[in-house]
């Protein structure tokens, strides 16, 4: 093995400098602060995921009228956002969705082998679990909804596999 | 009140979408910071970094134009940046161990996955600040050191002692702050 030169070093701590003080753990306070400001901002929350929501549909139609990576991009884009943010804004099986939808373009690599029907299968799925304000994770009708989709990525992604 | 003076920080948060972008806002201003400034993108952001010179960067990694992983890497390595020492904390919507292996080598210092919780970004910015890591130059990267934290669990001898340590090439104020280690 040939040897490589490496340099490890500390650069002076300047956020601790900044800062100042020193913190055992979690500061209770500042977190509660903070909880309380989330608290705030939830009667956005419904306006914020249905413009995410609107987003997404405009991606997917945008891919649908033209397939190309650009559109692709922005379809991944906007339901990765949605991964990301819908359990903050309280619809945790939309998140679930948006990510299986992330799954499938991700791992997919292809934009042109990417199923028509089951990308509109979640990005109905989405708007269907909005528009019935599904929040709760017990729902069942919505859960058998997430795991249908789920299962149907899963073969779309093996079968892609093994005509490789 | 908190033990930080949060007041006294600069923090840039980059990320496309706006909502997110308030939501995080809002947290740190909970916190107490004040001085906090938005980025719609890694471009806006990079020019940014000369205009304000923030203390830290809460970075999101999916975005359109310079994606976050994108932006860091330029962080650590253009002799343009202004800091290449700045702590960057990435939210991210990715979750798989190959994004965190990404994110890692571009120069992240944290990692913080989606959905943000206020207990987590308190967490990542009280580890910037309290237990940064050591940073790392080699032939191939320039970061924080990759290591995760308490793998001590190593008994061989200390691989770093293998290389010999080099100057820095352009950053002759730190070339001598060499191995010190963290608390």
């Amino acid at each position: 093995m040939s040897k490589q030169p490496t340099e490890v070093f500390m650069p002076p701590n300047m956020l601790k400098a900044k800062v100042g003080g020193t913190i055992q753990g979690l500061d209770m306070a500042a977190i509660q602060r903070a909880e309380a400001a989330m608290e705030t901002l939830k009667e956005e929350f419904t306006d914020w995921i249905a413009a995410d929501i609107a987003r997404l549909g405009m991606a997917y139609d945008g891919f649908a009228a033209n397939r190309n990576k650009s559109t692709a991009d922005d379809l991944f884009r906007a339901s990765h956002d949605l991964k990301g943010q819908a359990a903050t804004f309280e619809y945790p099986f939309i998140a679930r969705v948006a990510s299986s939808l992330c799954k499938l373009i991700d791992e997919l690599k292809s934009h042109e082998a990417l199923p028509a029907t089951l990308l509109e299968a979640h990005v109905n799925a989405i708007r269907v679990i909005f528009r019935d304000n599904i929040k709760s994770t017990s729902n069942f009708t919505a859960l058998t909804l997430v795991e249908e989709l789920e299962a149907r990525v899963r073969e779309a992604l093996e079968r892609a596999a093994h005509t490789l | 009140m908190s033990g930080y003076r949060f007041d006294r920080l600069k923090i840039l948060v980059v990320d496309d979408n706006q909502h997110m972008r308030k939501l995080v806002v809002t947290i740190l201003q909970a916190f107490g910071a004040i001085q906090i400034f938005e980025a719609p993108n890694g471009e806006r952001a990079w020019a940014q970094l000369r205009e304000i010179n923030p203390d830290v960067v809460l970075l999101d990694w999916q975005m359109d134009g310079m994606s976050g992983v994108e932006f860091a890497h330029l962080v650590r390595t253009s002799p343009q940046s202004p800091n290449p020492f700045l702590p960057i904390i990435m939210l991210t919507g990715h979750t798989h161990v190959d994004h965190v292996r990404q994110a890692r080598d571009a120069g992240v210092n944290e990692f913080l996955a989606k959905p943000v919780s206020v207990k987590a970004v308190f967490t990542r910015l009280v580890s910037v600040i309290e237990h940064p890591r050591p940073f790392v130059r080699t032939k191939t990267y320039f970061g924080p050191c990759r290591r995760r934290r308490g793998s001590d669990e190593y008994r061989g001898p200390e691989r770093r002692n293998l290389c010999e340590p080099t100057a820095l090439d352009d950053e002759p104020t730190h070339q001598n702050k060499l191995a010190e280690r963290t608390p």
